[in-house]
């Protein structure tokens, strides 16, 4: 106990001067550096474009970018909690909201200008930066009918040919999720998911990303999986025609992209000003262009050719299924647990 | 050199390992003794069994861990059968031929665990290369992807590198005379492969199971990504409990159990060759069993029999599994394809390669990444070579066990090692980036070289160093003039497989990494984590280039053979 008591004192002592050293005053200047933890690839690509290039040109500051996965930055962020070395970071739907709950990042707030052009749903956990929710996707050489529900993965022509997602991980998530509710269950009552579930045992595979996916597609390894429709649709588009993107009758259950202020940034300005230039129409124009990731401002057209392949408009994003993350999140580890024993083991 | 003084010389390497293994592995011990899963809670000084309790308890987990220990010793098993052919064939090429035939061993080494993976995916998809052959003559189409044999296929091909370049030493070193004897008194391929190369080589065996093996019970991404999750292992549980879960105190103790059975499994082998090679201590063997000599001579007319096919097909074999991830690496870095892909060409195109020599960030994480492998693999030559004199030779008390130790940072899983240094985030960011991932390289990469320069210490000619001392040659001399030429292809392998650990580390590198130091490998994965593009396979493609170029270089400088002994 006494042992206990001395280590906090300890820790206080320690935190102090980080409390003294902070800058009370939030302003960009010259020569600040703001890192970000994001993901690669085409990501990387477009925020260095649209946000990094514009902040560094006309501030004089420096971005320094931190590549990772998203599990990799989680875990971090979470170890330097109060004392971070990433300014903003980018999170899943549930890891954002869940990161949040547990102070490890700021809840959004209208400092950001273009917040005030998000939708409700991307006001959660941070600033919900795209929509890109996860559909049902499927092979039309391998199913008897076009999939337009999310029961239809119990039709008796997908027997031994579903690849299923993992869990825990968006699309894993929102297939257990959507299961639990075309089942008469809920993000309360998940035992119908689990048990029909089961029920389409044996799998063709269980994916654990959109890559893996589109590999076991390209050599027809299943039928039918629950993926990011945004994507998706490219890899349809550029290297698999067969392959479609549902729009189930049930909604699309949704998936969100946030960017996340962490909590004790000494750059908070700056980090502002980095997540309104991704919140900007020209921004959110270029991830929808370039890899169909849906916009969460209300303030931008799109042809309608391109507008068609996204969740564009108030409508669309009411349609979305969205979850109470809170009590997903409580439930993921013995949800993970069942589904290692009972759908994958 | 005294008992006292070779003892000394395994020093450096034991300080290395507590300045920079002994606190993640602490605070991994420490997060394992924790009553409470929870993210945040204090930690607690008063150790508990809860965690342990619940592991041992729970059907699931041990049916996983028990078979992720079997197919750590199915895979150990394969690369030693395929290991043998295929190391043998690599000292029989001529001095020209050699560096290309270490490039053909190294391709998997130096090609994307995600790439390989696709092409393990082309080979056994249900419409893939080997069910369409066997549904071509005429068999029912085998059921072979996402399950163990998929996951042992995959592994094998990655770490029977690791099992070729321990036993090529030991039998590039080998007497040849002792062969022609054998072949004088009768002995056909099989006897002679049985009665005079196995035993002899078996102190490389043993660097080759011990690596394989703990390197394939703890290995996570290729049963991730060929076992199709309908395949378990330890490692798999690691990083959910530990990372997707946050539940580190359970990550932390399954990864301490891992951790013991890694360190008996290395103790085991290392007491079973012990025995098998009694000569190594001047003892009088131990065991000797015998079968009738009417069975004996059937079973080797038998094996003299089929053992010229046999070989070959194991060398055939082998050749294909190492060689196939180039095939595929080449093709599709020129593939137009928008995402990396193996199952078809979209056309022919340069972009990939002009998107990494373009690019800067390539080239400057590159370099990083260069600059981090050299000096990982100076520093860990500079400990690990005096270590493996004092462990073959010292006559100190605690040999073996002091051997073992010395081997931890292989039997805890990588992941491990990252959860352990997220708790010391906060002391690792105080030192200069580049050191403090040295030091961690170091660790990862040391006990490799270990294994390796271990095996060659203990194929030296002693004769040969009392001959040179008797003529009056200081101890100095006799290391440069006479040990060392000797161990020279043993280092120089020791070397490029540290090199490549180093350059191509991603798991615990991608906790460390920092706005101030990236690696190429973080980049890639960072890459990979949204969508793979054809630039990792430009990438590898280069790597595999310059690998046959440094190969060559180093066969100049270090030559990988004994050269006086032709």
């Amino acid at each position: 106990m006494s042992l206990n008591i001395k280590r906090r004192a300890l820790l206080a002592a320690l935190a102090t001067p980080a409390i003294w050293g902070k800058d009370a005053v939030a302003q960009i200047r010259r020569g600040d550096e703001l890192t970000v933890g994001v993901w690669g690839g085409a990501q990387e690509r477009l925020v260095r474009q649209y946000c990094a290039t514009p902040l560094e040109q006309q501030h004089g500051v420096k971005i320094n970018f931190v590549l990772g996965g998203t599990i990799e930055r989680r875990a971090r962020a979470y170890a330097e909690r109060g004392r971070p070395s990433f300014d903003v970071l980018y999170l899943n739907i549930f890891e954002s909201r869940q990161a949040q709950r547990d102070g490890v990042t700021q809840a959004p707030s209208a400092n950001v200008p273009n917040y005030a052009n998000l939708y409700p749903i991307a006001r959660l956990g941070g600033y919900g930066v795209a929509f890109n929710p996860v559909t049902i996707v499927y092979d039309r050489r391998a199913v008897a009918a076009p999939m337009t529900s999310w029961k239809d993965f119990w039709r008796d022509d997908l027997k031994g040919k579903i690849i299923w997602p993992t869990f825990p991980g968006a699309q894993g998530t929102a297939a257990l999720l959507m299961s639990a509710k075309v089942w008469g269950g809920s993000e309360r009552n998940i035992d119908p998911a689990f048990q029909n579930i089961a029920r389409l045992r044996p799998f063709a595979a269980i994916q654990a990303s959109q890559d893996q996916l589109y590999g076991m597609f390209d050599n027809q390894v299943g039928a039918a999986s629950i993926e990011f429709g945004s994507f998706t649709r490219k890899y349809a588009e550029t290297r698999n025609p067969d392959i479609v993107v549902a729009d189930p009758t049930e909604g699309q259950a949704v998936a969100v992209n946030v960017a996340c202020i962490t909590t004790g940034t000494r750059n908070q300005a700056l980090a502002e000003a980095w997540v309104n230039l991704h919140l900007s129409p020209d921004c959110q124009r270029a991830y929808a262009e370039q890899i169909y990731y849906s916009p969460t401002i209300r303030n931008l057209e799109l042809p309608a050719d391109l507008a068609a392949k996204l969740v564009m408009g108030e409508a669309a994003v009411e349609k979305l299924v969205d979850f109470d993350w809170d009590l997903v999140i409580s439930n993921q580890a013995r949800w993970s647990s069942r589904f290692t024993r009972e759908i994958a083991g | 050199m005294g008992r006292v003084g070779s003892g000394l010389l395994a020093l450096p390497y034991g300080v290395w390992l507590l300045a920079a293994f002994a606190a993640p592995l602490g605070a991994v011990m420490l997060l394992s003794v924790q009553e409470s899963s929870e993210m945040f809670a204090p930690l607690s000084l008063l150790p508990s069994g809860a965690q342990y309790a619940e592991l041992v308890g729970d059907p699931f987990y041990r049916r996983v861990f028990l078979n992720t220990l079997l197919l750590g010793a199915g895979v150990a098993a394969a690369s030693a059968i395929l290991g043998y052919p295929l190391a043998l064939w690599l000292t029989r090429l001529s001095p020209r031929w050699k560096p290309i035939g270490f490039a053909i061993v190294l391709v998997p080494l130096l090609t994307n665990v995600v790439v390989r993976s696709l092409g393990i995916i082309l080979l056994l998809a249900p419409r893939g290369v080997i069910a369409s052959l066997v549904e071509g003559i005429g068999l029912p189409r085998p059921e072979l992807l996402f399950g163990w044999f998929a996951v042992g296929l995959a592994l094998t091909q990655v770490f029977l590198p690791f099992m070729v370049l321990a036993l090529y030493d030991v039998l590039e070193g080998q007497e040849k005379r002792l062969e022609e004897a054998a072949t004088g008194l009768g002995a056909g391929p099989a006897a002679r492969f049985w009665r005079v190369t196995l035993p002899l080589s078996l102190p490389g065996l043993r660097a080759g199971l011990i690596i394989t093996f703990l390197l394939a019970s703890e290995s996570y991404v290729s049963a991730a990504l060929v076992g199709g999750r309908k395949v378990w292992v330890s490692g798999m549980i690691v990083l959910k409990e530990g990372l997707e879960i946050m539940n580190y105190p359970l990550a932390a103790a399954l990864a301490i159990l891992m951790l013991a059975a890694g360190v008996m499994a290395t103790l085991l082998i290392s007491r079973v060759v012990t025995l098998l090679t009694p000569w190594v201590a001047g003892r009088a063997p131990r065991v000797t069993f015998s079968l009738p000599p009417m069975l004996r001579r059937i079973l080797f007319a038998v094996a003299e029999a089929v053992a010229p096919i046999v070989s070959r097909v194991l060398l055939v074999t082998a050749i294909l599994l190492l060689v196939f991830p180039l095939l595929l690496v080449a093709v599709a870095s020129v593939n137009d394809s928008p995402q990396a892909t193996v199952a078809q060409f979209l056309g022919f195109t340069w972009r990939w390669y002009a998107m990494v020599l373009d690019n800067p960030r390539y080239l400057d994480d590159a370099f990083t990444s260069l600059q981090l492998a050299l000096a990982c693999v100076a520093v860990s030559l500079a400990i690990a070579l005096p270590a493996a004199f004092a462990l073959v030779r010292g006559g100190f008390a605690g040999r073996e066990t002091l051997g073992a130790l010395y081997m931890l940072p292989l039997a805890l899983p990588g992941i491990a090692i990252g959860l352990g240094m997220l708790r010391l985030l906060q002391w690792f960011t105080a030192l200069p980036p580049f050191l403090g991932i040295l030091a961690v390289h170091v660790v990862l990469v040391a006990p490799f070289m270990l294994a390796l320069l271990r095996a060659s210490v203990a194929q030296l000619d002693r004769s040969l160093e009392e001959a040179a001392g008797g003529l009056g040659a200081t101890p100095a001399r006799i290391f440069r003039r006479v040990i060392l030429p000797q161990l020279g292809p043993g280092i120089a392998v020791a070397c490029v497989i540290g090199f490549l650990i180093s350059f191509g580390e991603v798991t615990v590198t991608a906790f460390l990494t920092t706005a101030r130091l990236q690696t190429l490998p973080v980049r890639i994965y960072a890459e990979a984590s949204f969508s793979l593009e054809n630039t990792v396979n430009a990438i590898s493609t280069i790597f595999i280039l310059m690998t046959v170029a440094l190969l060559l270089l180093v066969n100049r400088v270090m030559p990988l053979d004994r050269v006086w002994r032709r």
